[in-house]
């Protein structure tokens, strides 16, 4: 056990609760900054499983933060999840780490051969995290929510019992009023930041310790880290918390169609909003090139993709044939899926 | 959802064929000659019956209808059955996938020599050139669209046909987009079609006709409720096309689906489908940007394609969906026909309307960009 000796000579770990964590099982949902963070760290620390999953590969503009990943995959346009399981098993062979291309969605997570003791937010959209939250409340598993855009980072426990993220916010946020890295930039150290309370955490529930209760917020920049307080008892009337209906488990993913014959994939959601694409354009701003607002639709250009997007939500992507990246573009320039 | 999508599927079906795939279902539930009971006699009476109208509708002896599941299906086996290796082929430009792919892969299989004719600049192609095609290239097989799915152009079947038999050429016609429209008994020695487009069955069933003049051996082993001790599958038709569990719930509603049509006529629907056609073609014409791709005014089909200076048929397709108009935008499983076109990069958008329409309707369509 000479590997973790620094960390079994800690009073809240030890060698109990090393080998706890030996026996766990750790999904981390999304491979990216947030992802590639904790993927490192749980692997290093010795975590016995983890399962990974993203439907994205490897992009130039992913060096900058997604600690895992290197020039040669991105020049090799390598899916995350295979890079980074490929990167984690010359950290620590001890885990059984497995990669899964694939969207995570409700079917995707039916297929996991057991529960994960502990779920990691990695992603960078609310739906997927609506999902990750009712399908973690009804197998009754805790997840730990993070996120971070410009020099900003939040995360927080929800345990299980809740209170849950439909508690504070019944609905996840509308795309166009969310900024995005793309579109708001990333500073690597807020990732960071947050990183570490979420893994922190994630240790802590692994031996059994209690989590911190509250939201985590900081801006690295201003160099204020807080918790907020948060309720300790579920919203009475959330419906996930108390066990009543889990949505996002029932509905449907963003369908995405390879257009026959052409180099090109439509994407919809899984049902018809009102978007505003006014804002989207504003929110895209110079992100972007060839912005054009028609009368009738909104086109730029991004990640060398041609976006067509209209106001109920469909997005018609030139450029790209995979559903799974086309899906991945469209959460991550239009936001909602 | 407003349907202009007929060229693909016709909806909503009559209300007695839905009916009539109900009653199969709910009370006689056995195919027909699959055994002695009530119920094969009832099941065997309407398939009979749903035979003697397509036989009448083609000019066929009812026997020489064999049910097939589309006309994918029947295109294939007919083809198969038809051509031996290193035969002279005549088509068009205008088939559908479910041709042009059966004759290439049957071109690399048994080395057939294709020749393709194709559309003028009017989109049309006259039986003249046809017939001097005909004439110069001499084929042993000529399959042929009765209209393109893409542009609603007709081809005058008849005196192509005619013209074919000059020639000692056995004619494939594929009726898809006319069956239920235009009269099918042009004088082909074999019709292909499928029951669920203007004939306005449910989808799952189709037909070959075949005069008896014609040998179709079978492509296809299997049951057919006949000659049961047999090791050989038969001969004789239909049974030669029609190995394994018919689809007869499907051929139920297909009945009930030409009892329903022989009521409305071919000629009064063709009519209120191409009404429609002209007044979704005067309203876009209004448009800016937009170049209508229609055939020549005589011979046609409900069937408008158009291109958008600026607007790709793809952004167009989802701009009908957003208003809950079911158009179809794309290259429409023609691959031969927009190099012609010029639509080889993007296809075009479709519309397709039937006979259930109203002017609200075609107003709402137009509206959508």
């Amino acid at each position: 056990m000479d590997r973790y000796s620094r960390q079994t000579r800690l009073a809240g770990i030890g060698l109990e609760g090393q080998r706890r964590i030996r026996a766990s099982t750790a999904l981390v949902v999304g491979c990216g900054a947030l992802g590639t963070h904790a993927a490192d760290a749980l692997v290093r620390a010795g975590i016995g499983r983890l399962w990974l999953v993203d439907r994205d590969i490897v992009e130039w503009s992913n060096l900058q933060r997604q600690v895992l990943f290197t020039e040669a995959d991105a020049e090799r346009g390598l899916p995350k999840a295979v890079a980074a399981a490929e990167r984690l098993a010359a950290a620590n062979r001890d885990v059984a780490i497995e990669g899964h291309v694939a969207d995570c969605t409700a079917a995707f997570l039916a297929t996991l051969p057991a529960l994960p003791d502990v779920v990691l937010d990695g992603t960078d959209n609310f739906p997927t995290r609506y999902l990750l939250n009712d399908w973690c409340a009804r197998h009754q598993r805790p997840w730990i929510y993070a996120g971070a855009v410009g020099t900003e980072g939040a995360a927080m426990v929800v345990p299980v019992g809740g209170p849950c993220l439909r508690c504070l916010w019944p609905e996840p946020p509308n795309g166009a009023d969310v900024g995005s890295c793309e579109t708001a930039g990333i500073l690597a150290p807020a990732i960071a930041a947050v990183s570490a309370f979420q893994v922190a955490e994630a240790l802590k529930l692994l031996v059994g310790a209690t989590p911190s209760r509250g939201v985590y917020t900081c801006d690295v920049w201003r160099g204020s880290y807080q918790l907020l307080a948060l309720r300790a008892e579920p919203a009475a009337d959330c419906p996930t918390c108390s066990g009543r209906a889990f949505p996002a488990l029932d509905a449907p993913p963003a369908s995405a169609v390879t257009l026959c014959g052409r180099d090109a994939v439509q994407v919809d959601p899984p049902d018809r909003r009102d978007l505003d694409l006014d804002a989207l354009a504003r929110r895209l701003g110079s992100a972007t090139a060839r912005l054009e607002r028609t009368e009738h639709l909104l086109r730029f250009e991004a990640d060398g993709v041609r976006f067509s997007v209209f106001a109920s939500g469909r997005a018609l992507l030139f450029g790209v044939q995979d559903p799974l990246r086309a899906r991945a573009l469209y959460d991550r320039w239009i936001g909602l899926s | 959802m407003i349907h202009l999508d007929h060229a693909a599927t016709s909806f909503p079906k009559p209300p007695a064929v839905l009916a009539a795939v109900r009653r199969w279902f709910e009370s006689v539930g056995v195919s027909a000659d699959r055994g002695d009971g009530a119920n094969c006699v009832l099941a065997a009476r309407t398939v009979a019956a749903t035979r003697e109208r397509l036989g009448a509708l083609c000019g066929v002896p009812p026997a020489r209808i064999a049910f097939v599941s589309g006309a994918t299906e029947g295109l294939n086996l007919v083809l198969r059955a038809l051509l031996a290796p290193g035969d002279r082929v005549l088509t068009t430009a205008f088939e559908h996938s479910s041709v042009v792919r059966p004759l290439v892969a049957l071109q690399r299989e048994r080395g057939l020599q294709l020749e393709v004719l194709p559309p003028d600049a009017a989109r049309d192609l006259p039986a003249a050139p046809f017939a001097a095609a005909l004439q110069r290239w001499r084929p042993r097989v000529c399959v042929f669209a009765h209209a393109s799915n893409v542009t609603g152009t007709a081809l005058d079947a008849a005196v192509i046909c005619a013209a074919a038999r000059d020639v000692g050429c056995t004619t494939v016609l594929d009726a898809s987009q006319t069956a239920g429209l235009l009269d099918l008994r042009v004088g082909a020695d074999v019709v292909v079609a499928s029951g669920h487009k203007a004939l306005h069955g449910p989808p799952g069933i189709g037909f070959v006709a075949a005069q008896p003049r014609v040998p179709l051996p079978p492509q296809k082993q299997g049951g057919t409720g006949s000659s049961r001790a047999l090791d050989e599958h038969p001969t004789e038709w239909p049974q030669a096309f029609e190995a394994g569990t018919p689809n007869t719930p499907a051929i139920f509603g297909l009945g009930a689906a030409l009892e329903w049509l022989a009521e409305q006529t071919p000629a009064r629907l063709l009519a209120r489908g191409l009404g429609h056609v002209d007044a979704l073609a005067a309203g876009l014409a209004g448009k800016p940007g937009v170049r209508l791709l229609l055939p020549p005014p005589e011979r046609r089909v409900p069937v408008l394609s158009f291109v958008h200076d600026t607007l790709d048929p793809s952004e167009l397709g989802a701009l009908f969906a957003a208003a809950s108009v079911q158009v179809r935008s794309g290259f429409h499983c023609a691959p031969w026909l927009h190099a012609h076109l010029g639509t080889a990069a993007a296809g075009t958008v479709r519309l397709s309307p039937g006979p259930e329409l109203t002017p609200a309707d075609l107003a709402t369509a137009l509206a959508a960009f």
